[in-house]
């Protein structure tokens, strides 16, 4: 029974000719635009997650401490919510660091009459810490110590990031649910085309007494179809485009976004489109069945 | 089999009521030929769909194999309409399938096991003259063999009841004929039959129980 009720299905698919053929395109469309838009936040978030690993609070000490006592500090801040790690950086360490910046011009420094540099801590975030919240609740809490003298570093232009990147899924879910929406009313324009071409038929199977499944199931598969071939040359749209532009782009993201190549979408990421795709079908199906009550 | 008692039907056209069946009762019992007489527009189709439940009546009971047809619901309306085999005067025979595939499809969508097909559909060609015309499509057949066909549809899932409304409107004499011999075989089979017509000579060839209506109103019984 499945199998003449998916045959039927293909059958209305045929049927339906160029309408369903637009019905496809515009799923395809929609999901390529709904992936195309996924794959680029994936990478900016990618790009995110691998700054904010690397991001440091500098705590800035008002004299350098002794031995003892800086380690005593630098357990004080180890203890501290969100902390990763803590290492001490003294004020002999600052200006070698210094010097190796300037290089061939650390002689510079070699003239200064005394070390103008501040000892410091050099403070690492845990994946919980590296939020803008929680990285200013560290601060604050950084701040309050008596050996702290200022504070450098954070996370907000992290955040701004993160921000651009909420901004890009919100315009490719936008860009895609109005497509998506076209995509429907297509499907259900073929589903009701495919309705009108079948009343004949439908009336006979409700004459012989077939169950309403049977009656409307393949309209609703007619749906389904429609949405997965398009989901189908989404992704194949996608991995064609990803093929010829990824290695071409690659120089502008790896300025950009310190990344070396950019990630193609999950497994699970190309079956959520797919699924999507069979689903906004079905609407589509879905609804032209409403419209049809006999 | 049948049992209509007191039957009306009233179709609203705007405000004004029109009475297509008025106080129409009878009784046809198991394994009989009845046919039913009436000059066009007397209520003959109209009747007939309240059989199968296509219409509901506006007042009055309706049974049908038991069945209290005015109450039932979904499923028991597709039940009912499996025990009942329909033709009508333009054959409605699906245009993109076979004779063939037009039989078998009645037989897929309820569901038959695809071994029992072909050999059902076969045997209903077979009864009805047409196993040798089953890969032509409609439109390559005459009206007598798109109405043979129809039968053999009708048939293939063998129906305890047969409504056939007007099935030799559209026929000339011989068609009309042999469609009439087939109709009297499946009744012979052991399936009730009600006859619609509303050729007197039909009525008069098929030398049956016949049930007259003019304008809605059963006039006479005889037979």
């Amino acid at each position: 029974m499945l199998g003449f009720l998916i045959g039927e299905a293909v059958r209305d698919l045929r049927r339906a000719g160029r309408v369903a053929v637009a019905a496809i395109l515009l799923t395809t469309l929609s999901l390529a635009a709904l992936g195309g838009f996924w794959l680029v936040s994936t990478n900016v978030g990618l790009a995110a997650a691998r700054w904010r690993d690397r991001v440091r609070i500098i705590v800035y000490l008002r004299r350098e401490p002794a031995t003892a006592d800086a380690q005593a500090l630098v357990e004080r801040v180890q203890a501290m919510p969100g902390v990763a790690t803590v290492r001490y950086v003294s004020k002999s360490e600052a200006l070698g660091t210094l010097k190796q910046v300037l290089g061939k011009d650390a002689s510079v420094a070699e003239q200064l009459p005394t070390n103008p540099l501040p000892a410091s801590l050099e403070v690492t975030l845990t994946a919980e810490g590296a939020t803008p919240e929680a990285a200013r609740g560290l601060i604050a809490r950084l701040s309050t110590l008596n050996e702290a003298d200022d504070i450098g570093g954070g996370i907000d232009w992290i955040e701004r990031l993160a921000r651009g990147r909420r901004l890009l899924d919100i315009i490719g879910l936008s860009v895609g649910a109005v497509l998506a929406v076209a995509a429907i009313l297509t499907v259900t324009t073929a589903t009701t085309l495919v309705l009108h071409l079948r009343r004949q038929e439908l009336e006979i199977m409700r004459l012989v007494g077939a169950s309403e499944v049977v009656v409307r199931l393949p309209l609703l598969l007619q749906g389904m179809l429609q949405g997965l071939v398009g989901a189908v040359m989404a992704i194949w749209v996608l991995i064609v485009a990803y093929t010829i532009a990824g290695p071409r782009l690659e120089p502008l993201v790896s300025q950009t976004l310190g990344l070396e190549r950019l990630t193609f979408l999950s497994t699970q990421t190309v079956v959520v489109l797919m699924f999507a795709g069979t689903m906004l079908g079905g609407c589509g199906g879905w609804l032209a069945r409403g419209r049809t009550e006999p | 089999m049948i049992e209509l008692h007191r039957v009306w039907k009233v179709f609203a056209v705007g405000p004004v009521k029109v009475p297509a069946l008025s106080d129409v009762s009878f009784r046809i019992g198991k394994g009989e030929f009845v046919t039913l007489h009436g000059a066009s527009g007397s209520g003959k189709t109209t009747l007939l769909r309240l059989l199968y439940r296509e219409e509901l009546p506006t007042e009055g009971d309706i049974d049908v194999l038991d069945l209290d047809v005015p109450s039932l619901r979904g499923r028991e309306v597709a039940g009912l309409r499996r025990s009942i085999g329909v033709v009508f005067q333009d054959a409605k025979l699906l245009p993109g399938r076979t004779v063939y595939e037009n039989v078998a499809f009645v037989l897929r969508v309820l569901g038959t096991p695809r071994r029992e097909i072909t050999p059902r559909v076969f045997d209903a060609l077979r009864a009805v003259g047409l196993s040798a015309r089953a890969q032509a499509y409609p439109a390559q057949l005459s009206q007598g063999e798109a109405q043979r066909a129809a039968l053999a549809r009708a048939i293939a899932r063998k129906p305890l009841l047969l409504l056939a409304d007007e099935p030799t409107g559209s026929l000339d004499e011989t068609m009309a004929a042999e469609v009439i011999d087939i109709v009297k075989d499946i009744w012979a089979g052991g399936t009730t039959v009600l006859f619609a017509t509303h050729q007197a000579a039909v009525a008069a060839r098929l030398r049956q129980r016949t049930l007259t209506l003019v304008s809605g109103r059963l006039v006479k019984d005889e037979g």
